[in-house]
């Protein structure tokens, strides 16, 4: 494999710049915040950092309690709320004051700091993986914070720290039905992240980069022009048994229907966050619902051409197929029974794993073959052989 | 035996006896020095036997002469003594009944257990001890069992203080949060949990406590803890005159829109009690109303199995809710009431059907034609889908043998593959001369207990039809919705009956004992429910958590009926 991974990291490190001005950096720009040298730019890193927190923290707002319940509704056959504001849309504010103006419940026994810590951690972690997220150019504005060279590395370890908070949450309540949870929290995501990252890996082989931005340039060119249409190369259409390897993980790992056990609501009451209440209930529920979006973010930058659309610009594209992600949820929700913990482990080691490694190899071969490199290609065939 | 017996006039009464006769002649034999004494209860021969003879004398009638169903236990005081009554039936024939009476001593009421002969004996007997306050020798587990452990005294007992208030406070109850690791071997030194599942829960539909050992997430051992909703229904019931008084509780047991099945329960039972005809007619409507509030306590049943099994409230749960609506929308027009109909009286209905009567058969059709769509949704979304094959196929299995020992009666033994329906064996109301048929499933597991249920519903839709069929043409000079019946009932004293028809759960049992006056001197209710649940330690002892979860919906509980 070594040989493989040659030409990979060349590409790598030739892709580290592609041109268009960062976020941070058109801030400092406009702002005029040049003269004071690097704290200037921390500061405009900042003022993007909370510009794009509020974006999602309205996303949010929206999605948890006004959308799901439309949503849900639409499902049921039934109106969802209705009677606040246009739309039922002021539920939100109801919701949020009713949530807050909740006590705070502290159970007998729970291990203090760790217990305040972890929804901190499970919101922060989620909210903390949009920094290396590329939300699409704006007029030659880059909408993203941070564009590291191994950002898909970068992005997928953040969203496992979500793990830690679910872990320290369940184990400090001092609660066994949020023991089980955590412990099944911890099950589910060992097996379940190393399917995602291998099919995003798949990715990977076909970019040559792990730089997000780099990904998503990746699937500009046109694959198949189709009477004037031109369906765009957007990995989904490449290589779409990843994409749905992809789609699946990634339900596990936000843990939603038919994947939903560490909460599990009529198995264990309500998983790791059995004890929360209050605010704290609040962030545990935030985290969730970023880590939706969160998810639905990268499988928009890695399979579905990030910003990419026609009219609008980037950013309300990708902020779009967020959404997508999010009914999809939604819908799985709605119909899926859940698999019980055990068939969830069997689905994860036995089934994803053995099909995204295979996925892996397949097209790591015939990537070799198709770019002319022979040696790439055998290297790989040596390995299913092997 | 409504009606159609009570109609065909003396000769069939008087037949009737001889076979008893018979039967209690071969009894006899069959138990030799055993039998001290016949007595003659209206639905089957009784036989009084020594305390310290009944488990031989349950296994002899259940081993050779085929009594295999211990319906019910009841437990009652008289003025010299106390008296266990076993009422045994046949899972082949039910209408074939024996009652093993045994007496014990008012001083020293102690009286051998029939629990290592028949299964569901045991919650029967706990409950006649907690209630009642008869001893048990050789019962495996006598504690008590609906009233808390720190109770002093037994209610049902004439010296028992009524009045006298009694406060159980949580700290007389064992703390949840303690180290317990019971079940295991070795004390101390254990790989197991101890887990209270409940009585708040999501999954327990109302406030069942399940004390649960876990070892990982497979269950070691679980034993249910009931009667947190104990309101002395049996004890309310016995305050109430016959005529009037006792028919608004049925409603009240088994509450998930079942209740006109059990206002049939105490209207087949005090109706035979005192020998009350009931006009063909109102039989009919009856019937109708009967099999309305099946179909909408199985769709319930199966919506909260849906919701136990996706784990939340799904598309699924909400099309089934939709469904139990439209039923409901057709019992309101017919009785006034959404849930809590209290339609049935005495000798017929409380009122014929609502007029125009072209609506309201329109408004019923409406619902039957629409129910097999409904149903097609159903299996879209539940029996059809893969991840719910996996989940329920081959889980919480019970098999016939066990079934039958544990009481278990309605979709639960069906779907296990024993025939047993009242309404087809025991016929009643006006099923027999109907079209239908009796579903069973030989799956044993979870997905033929959802399988049954959904398939029942459809032969329930069938029976309604003919019923809607059979009322539109029937006569307008012969609608007759209530016989004349006297305004004070007064059964001769010490009359005693078991009558039993097919509630949405099952068996739904009514012992009666008339003590000459116009209100009951025992009701005892045989809750169908309440011989289920205890079945659950067979279905989920090592499943995992999510199948327990999932077998105790299957077993569709209601905890009113339960803990009554």
């Amino acid at each position: 494999m070594s040989a493989g991974f040659g030409p990979l990291l060349a590409a790598v490190t030739l892709l580290q710049s592609n041109g268009a001005t960062m976020l941070p950096e058109w801030l400092a720009d406009v702002l005029r915040l040049d003269g004071l040298g690097v704290a200037g730019t921390a500061i405009a890193a900042l003022i993007g950092a909370f510009v794009i927190a509020n974006v999602l923290l309205i996303n949010a707002a929206l999605a948890g309690p006004w959308a799901k319940r439309k949503i849900a509704a639409a499902f049921w056959g039934k109106l969802g709320p209705n009677r606040m504001g246009p739309g039922g849309t002021l539920i939100i504010v109801a919701d949020a004051l009713r949530m807050l103006s909740k006590e705070l419940i502290v159970p007998e026994g729970a291990d203090r700091p760790a217990w305040d810590i972890a929804p901190i951690i499970v919101a922060g972690s989620a909210m903390l993986g949009f920094a290396v997220i590329p939300f699409g150019k704006i007029g030659g504005v880059q909408v993203q914070l941070a564009d590291p060279e191994i950002g898909l590395v970068l992005v997928f370890a953040i969203a496992s720290v979500t793990s830690v908070g679910l872990v320290m949450g369940g184990y400090a309540s001092k609660n066994k039905y949020s023991m089980l949870g955590s412990l099944r929290a911890v099950a589910q995501n060992i097996a379940y992240e190393i399917p995602l990252i291998v099919s995003a890996g798949s990715v990977v082989i076909f970019a040559g980069t792990l730089q997000l931005s780099g990904i998503v340039d990746a699937q500009t060119e046109t694959l198949v022009s189709v009477g004037g249409f031109g369906i765009p190369a957007w990995y989904a259409f490449v290589n779409p048994f990843a994409f749905i390897l992809f789609l699946t993980a990634n339900l596990a790992e936000v843990g939603r229907n038919p994947f939903d056990i560490p909460e599990a609501p009529t198995e264990i009451v309500a998983g790791y966050q059995t004890e929360y209440s209050s605010v704290y209930f609040v962030l545990i529920y935030l985290g969730e619902f970023l880590h939706i979006f969160l998810g639905g973010a990268l499988a928009a930058v890695v399979f579905l051409g990030g910003g990419a659309g026609p009219v609008l610009p980037g950013p309300v594209w990708l902020i779009v197929k967020m959404w997508a992600f999010f009914l999809f949820t939604q819908w799985a929700r709605q119909t899926f029974p859940r698999v019980r913990i055990d068939q969830l482990i069997e689905i994860g080691w036995k089934g994803l794993l053995v099909l995204a490694f295979a996925n892996l190899i397949l097209t790591a071969v015939l990537v070799g073959f198709l770019e002319g490199d022979v040696e790439f290609a055998f290297a790989s065939l040596q390995v299913i052989t092997a | 035996m409504s009606t159609g017996e009570e109609q065909s006039g003396d000769d069939a009464g008087e037949q009737a006896i001889e076979p008893t006769e018979a039967k209690v002649a071969e009894l006899q034999s069959l138990l030799g020095d055993h039998v001290l004494d016949t007595e003659e209860h209206l639905n089957a021969p009784a036989i009084v036997i020594r305390p310290d003879a009944v488990q031989a004398v349950l296994s002899t009638l259940k081993e050779e002469a085929g009594y295999d169903h211990c319906s019910c236990v009841t437990a009652q005081q008289y003025p010299d003594r106390y008296e266990s009554i076993y009422h045994l039936k046949k899972y082949a024939d039910p209408t074939d009944e024996v009652s093993v009476v045994v007496p014990t001593a008012r001083d020293d009421p102690t009286s051998e257990s029939g629990a290592p002969v028949y299964e569901t004996a045991s919650w029967h007997e706990r409950e006649a001890y907690d209630l009642v306050g008869i001893d048990y020798d050789d019962h495996p587990d006598l504690r008590r069992i609906l009233l808390p452990d720190t109770w002093q005294g037994h209610p049902l007992r004439e010296d028992y203080d009524q009045d006298r208030p009694q406060i159980v406070t949580l700290r007389e109850n064992a703390n949840p949060l303690l180290e317990d690791h019971r079940g295991s071997e070795e004390e101390g030194e254990s790989d197991t949990m101890f887990l209270n599942i409940g009585p708040h829960h999501p999954a327990t539909h109302g406030v069942l406590h399940l004390e649960t050992v876990l070892d990982g997430e497979q269950v070691l051992d679980v034993d249910p803890d009931i009667g947190y909703l104990h309101r002395c229904e049996e004890q309310m019931c016995q305050q109430g005159t016959y005529r009037h008084q006792i028919m608004p509780y049925p409603d009240r047991w088994d509450y998930i829109s079942a209740g006109l099945l059990n206002e049939w329960a105490y209207a087949r039972t005090a109706e035979d009690l005192a020998d009350i005809e009931v006009p063909e007619y109102a039989q009919v409507i009856r019937t109708m109303g009967a099999e309305l509030c099946r179909i909408a306590s199985h769709m319930l049943a199966m919506g909260t199995f849906a919701l136990d099994i996706n784990g939340d409230f799904t598309a699924t749960f909400m099309w089934a809710i939709r469904e139990r609506e439209r039923a409901q929308s057709v019992l309101e027009e017919l009785t006034g009431q959404r849930l809590m109909f209290n339609y049935f009286r005495l000798g017929g209905v409380a009122w014929d059907l609502p007029s125009p009567r072209e609506d309201f058969f329109e408004l019923t059709r409406d619902f039957l034609d629409g129910l097999p769509e409904a149903t097609r949704e159903f299996h879209d979304l539940l029996t059809n889908n893969e991840i719910m094959q996996l989940r329920t196929i081959d889980t919480g299995v019970i098999d016939p043998e066990t079934a039958k020992d544990f009481g278990c009666t309605g979709p639960v033994a069906r779907a296990s593959g024993i025939d047993y329906d009242l309404r087809r064996d025991d016929p009643y109301g006006y099923y027999d001369e109907l079209e239908w048929d009796v579903v069973t499933e030989d799956g044993c597991d979870n997905y033929s207990r959802l399988l049954v249920r959904m398939r029942e519903v459809e032969q329930s839709a069938k029976i309604i039809d003919q019923c809607i069929d059979l009322l539109e043409d029937w006569p307008e000079d012969e609608r007759e919705i209530q016989s004349n019946v006297p305004r004070t009932l007064k059964p001769e004293r010490d009359t005693e009956i078991y009558r039993a028809v097919e509630g949405a759960k099952g068996e739904l049992g009514i012992y009666i004992r008339a003590d000459g006056t116009d209100k009951p001197g025992r009701f005892k209710i045989r809750s169908p429910c309440f011989s289920n649940l205890q079945s659950l330690p067979a279905m989920a002892e090592g499943e995992y958590i999510p199948d327990l979860v999932a077998a105790l919906g299957s077993l569709d509980i209601v905890l009113g009926e339960v803990d009554r």
